[in-house]
């Protein structure tokens, strides 16, 4: 009878095919190549092209493995705690820094190291001390303004000055709103922790500590009932409600909808990294093409000096690869810190600070765009990073978010009471519980 | 066929309410109004979307602000060379994978309608308890599955767990075809010295066409969508449209021009398929 | 073994191999997780027992928010896409002109991926760019923050999955309408009953199959969604739209707590296998007592 045996037969060639194309999958790349496990951004592939100039020198085929940002973390901690070498090298953050430190190669011995900027590095360090990444490009929060609309001189010092300047532009219809910036989960750096740091005040105490064994011997207590905290909750409270010089529909907002009002030229004032700067001046993109300055953080009314914060995304080896091709990635890695006109022209055609900061005095002579982020944020000094690198951290992210979305949606009487009755939550968080 | 007796169908005027109150051409204005309404409701996205994909990057949010119109986003997405290779691979993943789930759950469908007992009980039991689980508790473990079985980032990683996610609403509904059919037929074939296979493949299969065309329509749009597995289980040897899409959302923000003249894109092939398999879905499915 | 059992294993045993390779052992594998202390950055693997499940029972959140959430959610979009596809489907069952292009355009949300129209609606609802609002003010009305509170996040939510799954529901109805046998009609229409009895007393009875089966599959699913409430909301503001997969997805991908995420998606799990069954009892008992 056709019927049964035209089934199994068909089974069997699934089978048989199967089988094949798994062969012809491990067959292949058993010559010099590289996978490099990144998101596709203009950055990481303007970093990239100075490393495929590496590679095609030295007969290196450089693979790019591109990865959607929403599965990026887990896909790769995933890889990494499984010591496979699927990738050579992988796109690093500070946030994953401390998760991967085990599973990283050393990169302590790659030339070029010694013109990386240290502060950014304390992320990346493991247990024995070795660094674990080679730093691409870094990203800063930048605070911008519309330079057609504010005078170098008017541009606001103090959250006091954002609120009157705000209004008498949004008064003359110059804008509709004065600032905006991402508030949802996830983009909290762009409102209430700019204001936060700007504040003197952190989330956890010891104020300002990022050495997790401190943190550990206070036990992790929110910082959360500080009056400086209920300051800055208050003052976006009053952006929205009272002063209206934010959008009402901000706590919803992540970076897109900011950066979409900001670019529609409806908003006088964003604090957002400062790679979408390039992006603010494109013409295809932007509507407020060359209109667009960049200044130091508006200080709070507990600082005394602006404060701004300085990470960087780099690249990382894990420890899975085998040993020739961890040598190759490192001189590889090596090459792209030593590039200087890469670097040059990866700011210049996508506004990443470069890596070397050897360059950066030279750049800064030669490039005002350069000079004015340099002025806005690396010569401001970061009051502390603008994240906690202990495994919970994620946890006391969220607890945080959530506690000043509720406050901001309440009212203004109730935000003393809901900061304090989430510091139990925060804490445990931070605990693991 | 219910037991309603035509008493309870003869009924007063009264108790009819408002359609039979309203005049045939009053009846045929509202028809067309609701017809109207739920039109315009279920294509506004849809042409808003087409309207996002065709203004320049500068316009896709303010999209009612403004009037330029571009096919530039159209022409930045298809001369990358992963776009077109995405469209083919969904395409030929949309493709098997209907095929094949039609093929395994037929089988299946057939099993629970002709037979009854604890097998067919159990095999119920266990792909319904199964289908309930979150997929976040497993896609992980499926990666992991995949990569040990060297099938990670090819064709078959992602066929073989659509298959297996489509056995237990396909099964049930296969079910309901075969109950529908007269077992005689297949009993006369038997006697007449048809095996068993034989008696499904000839005698029962044929009649269940109608209904296989049209799950396979719905199988065929539910995979060109899917997202989750196309997104653990691929990489890029083996691009995936959906996936292409989500490349277009980074850490930085979100390239929605781009994001959305791929949706249009995507939307293409849909519509025909739709358009050419409607007519078939709509005489085909009976529970 | 008999004849008979040989022939049915044989029925089954392709898609028992799919099933049990592709979704019973990364299951299991993700239930073992779920009695271990695993995160994915430092999987320990020792075992903890049930100390992940009681975390999850003990949390408020879960109790308090996230599954009220979802059987809120779950019951408002499974009823208005039954109601709206339901009436949708009768309106097509009748010929009239432009039938087919009706037909075509209701299907169309069907052939948008969940995830892109997801981001669509949420830009339509910005209350700055957003059509709706622009649409609100052109009209005279206030605009509305829609996705900053919990009620409004949640209208949007709702409004996306029934324009998702309300084709899916007519369609099916709609087979199942056309292939309703015509004798019952003629007599009904020979007795001179009315539209509404016609439906509640002969369309409805013999449509009970279909629907039970509809409800309970869309049920299940709709439980378990994920990609349209994290894209419009994340779950937010503040957690106040959390559904029970957002709340898995976060313990599991963002806190790379597998072992908790597992326990999480395990629970839900055993919570919707048994509301599936006693909502199909339920429903094949309530349509039996109606008549």
């Amino acid at each position: 009878m056709p019927g049964r045996k035209t089934f199994i037969s068909l089974c069997t060639a699934g089978v048989i095919g199967m089988i094949l194309c798994a062969g012809a999958v491990t067959a292949s790349a058993q010559d010099r190549e590289l996978k490099v496990g990144y998101m596709k951004n203009p950055i990481q592939d303007a970093s990239l092209d100075m490393m495929e100039k590496w590679a095609k020198g030295h007969g290196v085929k450089l693979t790019r493995v591109p990865m959607a940002y929403s599965v990026f973390m887990e896909k790769v901690t995933a890889t990494l705690t499984s010591q496979t070498d699927q990738f050579d090298v992988i796109w690093h953050n500070d946030d994953w820094g401390q998760l991967w430190k085990k599973w990283l190669e050393t990169t302590d011995d790659v030339k070029g190291m010694e013109n990386a900027d240290q502060w950014p590095l304390l992320a990346f360090w493991n247990d024995e001390k070795k660094l674990t990444v080679v730093p691409m490009a870094h990203t800063v929060g930048t605070f911008f303004y519309r330079n057609d609309l504010v005078k170098p001189e008017e541009v606001p010092k103090t959250f006091d000055e954002l609120v009157s300047v705000s209004q008498r532009l949004q008064k003359e219809g110059k804008v509709k709103w004065g600032y905006v910036g991402g508030m949802s989960m996830n983009n909290t750096w762009f409102s209430l922790w700019w204001t936060m740091w700007s504040n003197n005040c952190d989330i956890l105490k010891p104020l300002f500590e990022r050495d997790n064994a401190k943190l550990a011997a206070e036990k992790f207590e929110p910082a959360v009932t500080e009056p400086c905290q209920r300051e800055i909750v208050e003052f976006w409270w009053d952006a929205i409600n009272t002063h209206k010089i934010s959008p009402p529909g901000m706590t919803a907002y992540g970076r897109n909808e900011a950066n979409a009002i900001f670019m529609s030229g409806d908003a006088a004032f964003t604090l957002v990294d400062s790679t979408h700067f390039g992006e603010f001046n494109d013409p295809k993109r932007s509507k407020i093409v060359g209109k667009v300055g960049m200044a130091p953080f508006p200080m709070g009314p507990r600082a005394q000096r602006p404060t701004s914060w300085n990470e960087i995304w780099g690249w990382a080896i894990p420890k899975g690869v085998p040993a020739e091709r961890k040598q190759l990635a490192k001189e590889m890695l090596s090459a792209m810190m030593m590039d200087e006109a890469g670097q040059v022209e990866m700011w210049k055609k996508t506004g990443g600070p470069p890596p070397n900061v050897k360059l950066w005095p030279k750049l800064a002579a030669d490039d005002k765009d350069f000079a004015a982020l340099k002025h806005a944020v690396f010569d401001q000094t970061p009051i502390t990073h603008s994240a906690y690198y202990f495994a919970e951290w994620p946890a006391v992210h969220r607890a945080y978010s959530d506690m000043a979305i509720a406050a901001l949606s309440g009212k203004r009487e109730d935000i003393a009471k809901v900061l304090a009755d989430n510091v139990d939550k925060i804490h445990r968080a931070a605990t693991g519980n | 066929m219910s037991a309603v007796t035509s008493v309870e169908l003869k009924a007063d005027a009264r108790s009819e309410g408002f359609f039979s109150a309203l005049a045939p051409g009053a009846r045929a204005a509202l028809f067309a109004l609701a017809a109207t309404a739920v039109c315009l409701l279920f294509t506004f996205p849809v042409f808003w979307l087409v309207l996002t994909s065709l203004r320049p990057a500068s316009g896709v949010f303010y999209v009612h602000r403004g009037t330029e119109f571009t096919i530039d986003n159209f022409h930045e997405v298809l001369s990358q060379e992963i776009v077109l290779k995405a469209l083919f691979n969904s395409f030929v993943i949309s493709t098997a994978a209907t095929v094949l789930s039609l093929g395994v759950t037929a089988t299946s469908g057939y099993m629970l309608s002709r037979f009854k007992g604890p097998i067919p009980n159990t095999w119920f039991s266990l792909i319904y308890i199964f289908r309930c689980v979150p997929y976040v508790a497993w896609v992980l473990p499926l990666y992991f599955v995949t990569q040990q079985m060297h099938i990670f980032d090819t064709y078959w990683g992602l066929l073989f767990p659509h298959v297996a996610v489509h056995i237990c609403f396909f099964s049930w509904i296969m079910k309901g075809f075969f109950d529908g059919i007269d077992p005689s037929m297949e009993y006369a074939a038997m006697i007449d010295g048809c095996s068993r296979w034989g008696a499904f493949w000839r005698v029962a299969m044929p009649t269940a066409v109608p209904g296989l065309t049209a799950l396979a329509i719905l199988c065929w749009l539910y995979t060109w969508n899917e997202f989750l597995f196309a997104l653990i289980l691929t990489s890029h040897e083996t691009p995936i449209l959906t996936v292409v899409m989500a490349q277009f959302v980074h850490e930085l923000g979100m390239e929605w021009n781009l994001m959305s003249a791929t949706a249009v894109i995507a939307l293409v092939p849909a519509l025909i398929v739709t358009l050419f398999g409607q007519r078939y879905v709509i005489r085909g499915l009976r529970i | 073994m008999t004849e008979k059992t040989r022939f049915m294993l044989a029925l089954i045993a392709p898609a028992a191999v799919a099933i049990l390779l592709f979704q019973i052992v990364p299951i299991l594998t993700g239930a073992n997780a779920s009695f271990r202390d695993w995160t994915l950055y430092d999987p320990k693997r020792t075992w903890v027992g049930t100390a992940n499940y009681v975390h999850v029972l003990r949390d408020p959140e879960f109790l308090g928010i996230v599954l009220p959430n979802t059987f809120g959610f779950m019951a408002a979009s499974v009823a208005c896409a039954l109601v709206l596809g339901l009436a949708i489907a009768l309106m097509l069952n009748r010929r009239f002109p432009g039938r087919w292009l009706v037909q075509t355009l209701v299907l169309l949300p069907l052939m948008v991926a969940p995830v892109i129209a997801a981001i669509m609606i949420r830009w339509m609802f910005n209350d700055q760019f957003g059509v709706v609002n622009a649409a609100l003010e052109g009209l005279g009305f206030a605009p509305i923050t829609w996705l900053t509170q919990r009620w409004t996040a949640f209208l949007v939510i709702l409004l996306t999955d029934v324009w998702l799954w309300t084709p899916w529901f007519a369609l099916i109805l709609l087979a199942g309408l056309q292939s309703l046998p015509p004798e019952p009609f003629e007599a009904a229409q020979i007795d001179a009953a009315g539209a509404w009895r016609t439906f509640r007393y002969i369309t409805l009875p013999m449509l009970r199959p279909v629907m039970v089966v509809c409800v309970v599959i869309r049920a299940i699913d709709a439980f378990r969604t994920f990609d349209i409430v994290w894209t419009i909301s994340g779950g937010g503001p503040a957690r106040a739209t959390e559904v029970f997969s957002i709340y898995a997805y976060v313990e599991s991908f963002q806190f790379l707590n597998l072992g908790r995420g597992s326990a999480a998606a395990v629970i839900g799990a055993i919570i919707i296998v048994v509301f599936a069954l006693l909502l199909y009892r339920l429903l094949n008992r309530l349509v039996e007592v109606s008549r």
